[in-house]
């Protein structure tokens, strides 16, 4: 790779927490995740039980045994249409799509976007331009040259697209050199550094040219995705499973391994537990404090592994600027915070799995602090205060709704959240259960006033860019990423000088000076940061994805950069 | 045939019913439109597409004009795509309704050959060891959800024993017997179990006031067997109940199984549905609500048609 760029996190994860967040509203909830709280220079696959090869980094020439099939059973089939500009893509969607999709950039073993379906992508002086050249030689599963006006096509598709044309908004041209018919050149508005990692996670999967050009006619087929990845599409039949066999042409060999993969969703984690124990999958990923718990006490016959770095991070969004909301005023939203007793939600509703959260970002994040300014513990009498300094200064009733989803667990929680409030001085907290759905919808439209969330995995602040600056805050009822609606002219000025640093130490003050800044306006209500861990039958090996090699020999970045996920190329199974 | 004309307009006027009131319950949604466009995607987001889509469901247009493009639709199976997964709908419903039929065929069947003899038997020796055996038995499994009787039975047959999938797959009969036997005996069970008490429990009772009846007193006194009297006599005038309740669960089972779908991963038409609603997923919940309301009022017309059969009586009644 020919990239400057020196930040940390990838776009992959920022795209994958867009669509992360879409797709699990329904597991928002302050208190279900929670990180393992390990330093920024832990690995972010750390073994549990019996000690395998999965954190190790493997010869794929000496120790490797090609074929066999993986039965993986995921947690959700999130994905629209499988074109990569309309997926709203979760976790379990990301690991799916990867097995035919590749994406022109990945997460780098240094924290640095490495190109990998790219061979160079390359920005001007002042990174106002990127020149993104396609790999030589690589063909479509349908026999189509990637080239760069595949790029081209691919990427202005997520011009006019609903979340990803929204992260990409400050794109403002997108054509192909006419000097060079590999290279794409993105022209931006203003100095964006950290553009690649955007490559490296939705916007950056490369479909098919062909295939999308037949497919805006026939959309049957766009639930046929042709890519250029290390398996090619087989059959795919939503909520029952989707079939891939191996790329015997793949370009980057000697990926993939397997010659067969199947992706079969099973929503409830504790089935999916009993379907990885009863022989059903060879694999599942899950979040759920109950099983991660179970498993950490190890299983005859299987693996885990944990991942908490960069993970996503729970906790209560805050609509901070809807007209006449008491949640307007800085100190009714600290006093929530102070009522909250996190730890009390970990201990009932994880099992204890999760590390409280103080913030967005999770330990090894870049701008995590171990102390932000955010309470970490509940402190009644401090919110009490707040609510009655807030009263006699605004007299009336306060009332405040509380939006969750059907979800046991997360009503469960809603239901401490009410009494905590009330207990602080709100008069009267009506919790909202809204199908998952209309949830989504909700928070797109910002039709709330506190709501269970689940957001934020990623390694660069720029990747939360979306989330937080007021060019995404628009008009409650018009669909916007900036689901609170906050307008902060310090917090845009931050993002914005993130967004044109490539000083690590600079980006790094930055972050925590954000950090700070949600902890002082308790723009939301942080719970814990997330816990992902995958669990496999021993004999499955390759799950790290710190195993994926580019042909210039570059290493992935270990956890393969969202959460709860590897690549599909560098699985096998021991004989 | 003046019976069955009349059954059969009350048919279709339940048919027109059931298709106005979902044609209409689109339009009815709270932001129906901004919820479908995100169901759609993040990419049917350009004012053309998005206006392509919506006037595609005819929302815009008059109550009247929805109700006959979606009558229109429905006729000429022009059911559309799903909004997610861009799959044709009719092509979602027949594969759910296939695994859906699947279940309720086999619960069925495996509920009324366990509640039919055991009935016999029970009404046959009223109040004796086996009657009360048997219908505290049923009493359990009528009380039971069948939630709980999916999670025992799959910790117990999947998890521990490894007998049977823990989660079931959609394997048709003559592509593997022994799998799809695998795969729906579980599921199956479970749905059969709380309906074989319920049909031991309603034919018991009905065979108990036929045993004593004069018809079946007289045969007794003219010495015919035992098994001839119960089978050849007391069982088909007792039928009544237990064929109304089976015909009700007909329906049940295709559109309601969604427990032991889910239970078991199977992505019956109840499942669909469920899924369907939380995903927004309006033409295909429409769809299928007509599909189903069809089953039900189709079944109960066959079984009004099938009493005529079982009891000379109601023949009887209808031609006088």
């Amino acid at each position: 790779m020919t990239s400057t760029i020196r930040s940390r996190k990838r776009p992959g994860v920022l795209f994958g927490a867009v669509a992360v967040t879409i797709g699990l509203v329904a597991a928002a909830c302050g208190g279900d995740d929670g990180g393992g709280g390990e330093s920024a220079d832990t690995p972010a696959a750390a073994e549990t039980t019996a000690p395998t090869e999965t954190t190790d980094v493997i010869d794929p020439m000496t120790a490797v045994t090609p074929g066999g099939k993986l039965v993986m059973g995921i947690e959700a089939d999130t994905s629209s249409p499988w074109r990569p500009a309309e997926m709203v893509c979760a976790i379990s969607c990301h690991q799916t799509i990867r097995s035919i999709y590749d994406t022109l950039v990945i997460p780098g073993s240094d924290n640095v976007p490495v190109p990998y379906l790219a061979s160079a992508v390359e920005p001007n002086e002042d990174y106002t331009v990127w020149r993104v050249t396609a790999r030589s030689g690589v063909k479509f599963h349908d026999g189509t040259d990637f080239d760069g006006a595949a790029i081209v096509e691919n990427i202005s598709r997520h011009k006019t697209a609903l979340l990803t044309g929204t992260a990409i908004k400050q794109v403002t041209d997108i054509s192909l050199d006419p000097a060079d018919p590999m290279t794409a050149v993105i022209t931006v508005e203003q100095s964006w550094a950290t553009f690649p990692w955007y490559l490296s996670g939705q916007i950056g999967y490369m479909a098919s040219p062909t295939w999308l050009a037949a497919s805006d006619t026939d959309e049957a087929l766009r639930a046929q995705p042709v890519g250029t990845g290390p398996f090619v599409y087989v059959d795919y039949k939503p909520q029952e499973y989707f079939k891939a066999a191996k790329n015997p042409n793949y370009w980057n060999a000697p990926f993939p391994y397997l010659d067969e993969i199947e992706f079969i969703p099973i929503q409830d984690s504790l089935k999916r537990r009993d379907a990885l124990k009863a022989g059903d999958v060879d694999m599942i990923h899950t979040g759920n404090g109950e099983v991660i718990t179970e498993l950490r006490g190890g299983l005859d016959g299987f693996t885990s592994t944990e991942i908490t770095k960069n993970g996503e991070t729970g906790y209560s969004l805050i609509h901070v600027t809807q007209e006449g909301s008491p949640l307007n005023d800085s100190r009714v939203r600290c006093a929530l915070a102070y009522a909250t007793d996190n730890d009390a939600v970990n201990q009932v509703v994880s099992f204890g799995v999760n590390q409280l959260a103080n913030g967005p970002f999770s330990p090894g994040q870049v701008g995590y602090l171990e102390d932000s300014g955010y309470p970490l513990a509940q402190d009644m009498a401090k919110a009490q205060a707040l609510i009655a300094e807030y009263k006699a200064e605004n007299p009336g009733e306060l009332k405040i709704s509380l939006a969750t989803t059907q979800d046991a667990t997360n009503l469960v929680i809603a239901n401490y959240q009410k009494d905590w409030f009330e207990e602080a001085g709100v008069d009267s907290v009506t919790i909202d259960q809204i199908d998952q759905a209309q949830y989504i919808v909700t928070a797109l439209l910002g039709n709330f006033q506190v709501f269970q969330w689940r957001n934020h995995g990623g390694v660069d602040l720029d990747q939360q860019y979306i989330w937080w600056h007021s060019s995404s805050s628009l008009d409650v009822g018009t669909l916007a990423l900036n689901f609170g609606r906050i307008k902060d002219a310090k917090l845009d000025e931050l993002l914005d000088a993130n967004r044109a640093s490539v000083d690590p130490a600079e980006k790094k003050q930055i972050a925590e000076d954000v950090n700070r800044l949600f902890a002082t306006e308790c723009y939301n209500l942080w719970g814990s940061y997330g816990v992902w861990l995958l669990a496999h039958k021993s004999s499955i090996m390759g799950t790290d994805a710190a195993n994926l090699t580019t042909p210039e020999s570059a290493r992935a970045l270990e956890g393969a950069g969202i959460a709860g996920t590897f690549y599909p190329h560098t699985i096998w199974l021991q004989q | 045939m003046r019976y069955f004309l009349q059954k059969l307009s009350q048919l279709l006027i339940v048919v027109f019913a059931v298709t106005f009131t979902v044609s209409l319950a689109l339009g009815a949604i709270p932001n129906a439109e901004e919820r479908i466009i995100a169901a759609k995607g993040s990419g049917a987001i350009n004012d053309e597409e998005k206006n392509k889509l919506l006037d595609s469901l005819n929302l815009r247009e008059p109550t009247i004009v929805q109700y006959g493009y979606f009558v229109q639709d429905l006729v000429t199976l022009d059911w559309g795509t799903t909004f997610n997964g861009n799959q044709s709908i009719s092509t979602s419903i027949s594969d759910g309704l296939k695994i859906s039929i699947r279940l309720m065929i086999y619960g069925q069947l495996i509920a009324l050959l366990i509640a039919i003899p055991i009935a016999l038997l029970a009404a046959y020796r009223n109040g004796g060891v086996f009657d009360r055996t048997s219908t505290t038995v049923s009493f359990g499994f009528i009380s039971m959800p069948n939630y709980v009787l999916a999670t025992v039975l799959g910790l117990l047959f999947t998890v521990r024993w490894q007998w049977f999938p823990a989660i079931s797959t959609d394997i048709g009969f003559f592509a593997s017997p022994w799998e799809h036997f695998k795969n729906f005996f579980l599921p199956t069970i479970v749905l059969a179990l709380p309906l074989a008490a319920t049909y031991m429990r309603l034919l018991r009772a009905d065979l108990i006031n036929t045993l004593q009846s004069d018809f079946i007193t007289t045969a007794r006194a003219k010495g015919v067997s035992t098994p001839r009297i119960l089978f050849g006599h007391a069982l088909r005038p007792s039928l009544f109940s237990l064929v109304t309740a089976a015909a009700v669960n007909v329906g049940a089972l295709v559109g309601g199984s969604v427990v032991v779908e889910t239970a078991f991963n199977l992505n019956g038409l109840g499942r669909r549905t469920v899924l369907g609603i939380f995903a927004s997923e309006f033409r295909l919940v429409q769809i299928t609500v007509v599909v189903l309301a069809l089953v039900y009022v189709t079944i109960n017309f066959l079984v009004d048609i099938l009493y005529g059969f079982l009891d000379p009586r109601v023949r009887a009644g209808r031609l006088g």
